[in-house]
């Protein structure tokens, strides 16, 4: 057992601004969409959202361009011929070995940090939903420059229903993200590296 | 004057001819716009129509603010000042006195038979339609049908709600809550019974007073079919046939959503610009993203997911005990 150095402080500071971002968005969207006063007054939700809106499209692009050219995209390629086989050794430890206490199928390391399920998830969350949850939200603002209609129907309401369908998948997402960093070697073992930027209890990858 | 510094360049850029050129064309480009974003202002001062010859006859008695009579047999004030700097913004600036008021005025004092001259807007519209005056095609009918007509309100015309000396259509660079309440207060001048914090008639409708600042009278008293933003209808509808449905704005499919939404972001596009159209545009409305189906969906999986995780947590936590124990 030993502790690792995962996370600099970049990109904890990238990790905690964007979940912010990502909680403002989510209880303004939530008090626009349903029109709720009490959590946030109408006339503060909308340009908070807007500008949180904004932010985030910084953060996402600043995601990419790290991962282009700042060395981070190698956590998101996935190996297909590994793949089939990494994907059910988690799903299984999920949801048999995890209750037996059966060691973690998957050993972080400083070249190799998110198991298959998580870079799978986490390259349809920031290349799949994000971009549309982006581009969606813009055409809200600039929607005049739109067409009135697109195949008949309202070109504002396909947007919102774009936009409200990839928020829910992403609300979604967060759930489960939250669930699952509990579920490291002790339940806050995750959550602590991504305070401290240190894994703790980590176990040396070249061993099997 | 945007040019000559480009022209009375010696550097080497600017005496190559193809050069030269493109920078000639790049000064265009720069000059256009300053010179049409200059043609939107307010005429300048030469084309005003109260600083024509004719009307300077006139406003040397109606500049006066307490130009007024009283009518013998209504016993009423009238009012016979102009504005002349609400005049000046108005959309007929650019009119003179004569070009509406044109007979009868030649004699001091006027004869009281020039004051019943009958002026209609439509009238003078489709006179000097050729002259760039808006054609209001259509309006006769809309005004014909309006509930201030039918009902036989009396002395109602069109200089009952705009007053031709001051009315500007709304648009340009005016922020909407100012065009709602420039709008509204046409209405309310009138119908001062409604200068109530939950106005009479309006006791159905959630947070009347929200819906007042951000929404026009007529965005509810008009018919919803065939609208066009930048023309509101002038069938003023009675109280009963109003709009009353919440859906017809506030959800998808409605008539007036695309519009109302995409009229505000244009507004407020004119009005702010690229980043701060952005921070504070206006043009959201409540329910305009909410679909039942879709949100019913959303939150079943949301629960599901949550009893799912909430599930496996317990697991987790029961097998943890287990293993302790044993």
């Amino acid at each position: 057992m030993s502790a690792l150095y995962l996370y600099p402080a970049w990109l904890r500071l990238w990790h905690w601004l964007n979940a912010l971002l990502f909680l403002t968005l989510l209880v303004t969207g939530l008090s626009m969409h349903y029109s709720l006063h009490w959590l946030v007054p109408f006339e503060v939700a909308v340009p908070v959202h807007n500008t949180a809106g904004m932010l985030l499209t910084g953060f996402w692009l600043a995601f990419v361009a790290g991962n282009l050219w700042g060395g981070n995209g190698k956590h998101y390629r996935i190996d297909l011929r590994t793949l089939p086989h990494d994907l059910m050794v988690q799903t299984r430890y999920y949801l048999h070995g995890i209750f037996v206490g059966a060691p973690h199928p998957f050993h972080v390391s400083a070249e190799n940090k998110l198991n298959a399920l998580q870079t799978l998830s986490y390259i349809g969350v920031m290349f799949g939903l994000m971009p549309i949850l982006i581009l969606s939200g813009w055409s809200f603002l600039f929607s005049t420059a739109l067409p009135d209609t697109l195949f008949g129907v309202g070109t504002v309401w396909i947007v919102a229903m774009v936009h409200l369908t990839t928020s829910w998948m992403l609300a979604l997402f967060l759930i489960v993200h939250i669930y699952i960093i509990t579920t490291g070697e002790t339940p806050t073992t995750n959550l602590k590296a991504m305070i401290s930027g240190w894994h703790e209890g980590h176990e040396d990858a070249s061993k099997p | 004057m945007f040019l000559r510094p480009f022209l009375n360049q010696r550097s080497p850029i600017g005496s190559n001819p193809p050069m030269r050129l493109l920078l000639l064309l790049a000064g265009l480009v720069l000059a256009v716009p300053a010179l049409s974003a200059a043609s939107n202002t307010a005429p300048a001062s030469g084309a005003l129509g109260l600083f024509k010859d004719d009307s300077q006859t006139c406003m040397r008695c109606h500049w006066m603010e307490t130009m007024a009579y009283r009518d013998r047999e209504t016993r009423e004030i009238v009012n016979l000042s102009i504005d002349t700097q609400a005049y000046r913004h108005s959309v007929h600036a650019e009119l003179s006195c004569s070009d509406c008021h044109a007979h009868g005025y030649s004699h001091y004092p006027h004869r009281s038979s020039s004051a019943d001259e009958n002026l209609q807007c439509v009238g003078c519209h489709e006179t000097h339609a050729d002259a760039g005056a808006p054609g209001l095609i259509g309006l006769e009918q809309e005004y014909a049908n309006s509930v201030h007509v039918v009902e036989g309100v009396e002395d109602f015309s069109c200089f009952a709600c705009h007053n031709p000396h001051t009315f500007k259509p709304a648009g340009g660079r005016e922020p909407i809550a100012e065009v709602v309440a420039r709008t509204n207060g046409v209405c309310l001048d009138c119908h001062e019974e409604l200068l109530t914090p939950v106005p009479q008639g309006h006791d159905w409708l959630p947070k009347p007073q929200a819906h007042w600042r951000s929404v026009r009278c007529l965005d509810c008293h008009t018919p919803v079919q065939g609208r066009v933003p930048e023309h509101p209808s002038h069938q003023i509808l009675p109280a009963a046939e109003s709009n009353q449905l919440c859906v017809d704005c506030h959800t998808r499919g409605s008539a007036l959503l695309s519009q109302l939404y995409n009229y505000r972001a244009a507004q407020g596009l004119e009005r702010q610009g690229f980043f701060a159209q952005a921070l504070y545009n206006e043009a959201y409305i409540v329910g305009m993203s909410r679909n039942r189906l879709l949100d019913g969906i959303s939150l079943s999986v949301l629960a599901l997911t949550i009893l799912g995780v909430a599930a496996h947590g317990y697991g987790r936590y029961r097998a943890y005990r287990k293993r302790e124990t044993s």
